[in-house]
């Protein structure tokens, strides 16, 4: 349990690393498509959800990752927590899935707000690193214990 | 104490998406709850009457006869070889009918006459007027033209997809006496897989005009999002929203056009007298050029205020009185996680329900109706409502003060709140819905209902009837 604990807390970081991928890229290729290939973007663009540039491919990889796929692999940290009988790792477990919950809600619902909508980036970035801290701790905490038979 | 942990999260989520999963078939009255805004009770009604008897007088012959056959090539949908399907053109008061014959769309289609007030059982919803039509077979549509405009179809059966890949086309319906001096032209915007067209043609489409020519534009936006016309090199008015004309239209110029999703909007507009173009920017990189072959076109427009049909236009008498409703709705827009049909994500809410607990917005033929649309759900909502057109009165409490604002598809931006009204003059069964489709696919969908109108068609079943 401790091990799958621990890659659960790794793949929040992965997939951290993966939305930022996504959505940098979508958005560099769409500047690439408006400044070098004539493209216009307009609401009826967005919403046809094509891929008038490859690496559109990206708006809708984040947001199923973001809203279905990133807070599945959190919940599924926070019910591991309760079996892997790590010290502390129910506690990192919700924190994850907290910044999870509050990246979902920034990246919703924050887009009319300008300076709540920016908090989406560095949020990512907390929930990152605590991730990792968090996959970091179970593996010093099941070092520190001897190895069961 | 772990396994208890567990089962208090997982239980309620496990409860959640097994409680929502939705019946093989179910009809749409069987669907969520009523809702009599503001009666007490249900009225009284003399009997119950089937969607299927609501038809056009069956006995008068048709005036306009078409024969569409729709089929899947690729992963395109056609009609008649084309998409956009062929126009169609009839005169105000003219009996249409049109054949639909499904050559091979294995999921079944439907037509549903964007915009026109049909008879219920010609409206071509799957699983609530009628069941798709499967590959091989038919389906005949009848209808009196009753109201001269701009149009347009397209099926209504899995519509995200099929309405995406191209089943639909313009219908245009004229005045019994033709304007003088005036060319009509149709300007169908459809994105095909990230490309944006006009009339199925990328890019810049010439239509060849000499100087002083005025032209009838008549924009249809069959996408899923808001197109802003922008126009540039000459003057114009809006003449037209969804099918009805705009009283006093005054003449503009360096603002935009909004056409909701599903929308229409005439422009009138004459090119200049000095041989110079006008180019009409629709969606994406498309335009209209209208001018001498060879004229040099301006530049797109870049207008920084939009055109407000609220004080666009001169008032004129509504023909009803809104003060005094006998239904008042309210259709309020959210946004939360859930579990649609036992499958988790984050789903659109009307009145605080997901689908399929929507309301069924209770009616008797008669009744004045205002309906409230609030829109609290982080997007914007082309908000469609069939069978009806329906007149703003205020929006976000600053009352219309322009030409009487009819409207069959409203965009209802994020945080805005409108009151429309309409009169109840045609009984069935109506979607009331997003028209940013795939919205409508992930439950923002509720339907107008008069009290007694029953369905035999159910969504689902055999005939695997899937609206949305």
């Amino acid at each position: 349990m401790k091990l799958v604990y621990r890659i659960l807390a790794w793949a929040v970081a992965v997939e951290v690393a993966v939305q930022a991928a996504a959505i940098v890229g979508a958005l560099f290729g769409l500047t690439t498509w408006v400044t070098e290939d004539g493209g216009v973007l307009d609401k009826a663009e967005r919403e046809s959800h094509s891929t008038p540039y490859p690496e559109a491919i990206g708006f809708p990889i984040h947001a199923l990752n973001g809203e279905i796929l990133i807070p599945l692999i959190a919940l599924a940290l926070l019910i591991v927590s309760f079996f892997a009988r790590i010290p502390g790792g129910l506690k990192w477990a919700a924190v994850v899935f907290g910044l999870v919950i509050l990246q979902v809600l920034l990246g919703v619902y924050g887009h009319h707000v300008p300076g709540v909508a920016a908090l989406h980036g560095p949020n990512a970035l907390l929930l990152f690193v605590t991730a990792i801290a968090t996959a970091r701790r179970a593996r010093a905490s099941s070092a520190a214990e001897p190895a069961h038979a | 104490m772990a396994c208890l942990g567990a089962a208090a999260i997982l239980g309620p989520l496990g409860w959640h998406a097994y409680a929502s999963r939705l019946p093989s078939a179910y009809a749409v009255t069987d669907m969520g709850y009523e809702d009599h805004g503001g009666h007490d009770m249900a009225m009284p009604t003399a009997g119950t009457r089937s969607v299927t008897t609501l038809i056009a007088d069956p006995d008068r012959p048709a005036d306009v006869r078409v024969t569409l056959t729709a089929r899947k090539e690729k992963d395109r949908y056609t009609l008649n070889g084309q998409t956009p399907g062929p126009a169609i053109h009839a005169t105000v008061g003219q009996l249409v009918q049109v054949r639909l014959v499904n050559e091979n769309v294995p999921d079944g289609i439907t037509l549903h006459w964007h915009g026109v007030d049909v008879p219920n059982a010609e409206d071509g919803v799957a699983g609530v007027t009628q069941d798709a039509v499967g590959a091989g077979r038919e389906h005949t549509y009848r209808f009196v033209a009753d109201q001269a405009g701009t149009f347009w179809y397209h099926s209504h059966q899995i519509s995200a997809e099929q309405v995406r890949q191209g089943l639909l086309g313009a219908l245009v319906v004229a005045t019994a006496a033709p304007v003088a001096g005036v060319t009509d032209v149709v300007a169908l915007t459809h994105n095909y897989d990230g490309t944006a067209t006009v009339n199925g043609r990328p890019g810049e489409t010439h239509v060849d005009a000499p100087p002083a020519r005025r032209f009838r534009l008549r924009v249809v936006n069959t996408d899923n999002g808001e197109v802003s016309v922008r126009v540039a090199g000459a003057p114009f008015r809006l003449i037209a929203i969804d099918g009805t004309d705009v009283s006093g239209p005054a003449l503009v110029a360096n603002v935009s056009v909004p056409v909701t999703a599903g929308g229409r909007a005439d422009l009138d507009v004459t090119t200049p007298a000095d041989g110079s173009a006008v180019r009409v920017s629709l969606s994406g990189a498309a335009s209209l050029v209208l001018g001498p072959a060879g004229a040099p076109a301006p530049p797109p427009a870049r207008p920084a205020t939009r055109l407000d049909p609220l004080t666009y236009g001169s008032n004129r008498p509504l023909g009803f009185d809104p003060a005094r409703p006998d239904r008042q709705f309210r259709y309020d827009i959210g946004r939360r996680p859930g579990f649609l049909d036992g499958r988790p994500g984050l789903f659109w809410t009307v009145n605080g329900h997901l689908y399929p607990d929507v309301p069924m917005f209770m009616v008797t033929e008669g009744d004045v109706v205002r309906m409230r649309i609030a829109n609290h759900s982080g997007e914007s909502h082309p908000m469609h409502l069939h069978g009806h057109h329906a007149v703003v009165l205020s929006r976000n409490g600053v009352p219309a003060t322009g030409s009487p604002w009819w409207v069959d598809s409203l965009e209802v931006a994020d945080g805005d709140t409108y009151d429309i009204a309409f009169v109840a003059d045609n009984p069935g069964l109506w979607m009331d819905h997003c028209h940013n489709l795939p919205h409508a696919a992930e439950g923002l969908v509720a339907h107008l209902m008069y009290e007694g109108v029953t369905t035999p068609f159910s969504v689902g079943g055999t005939a695997g009837n899937e609206p949305e």
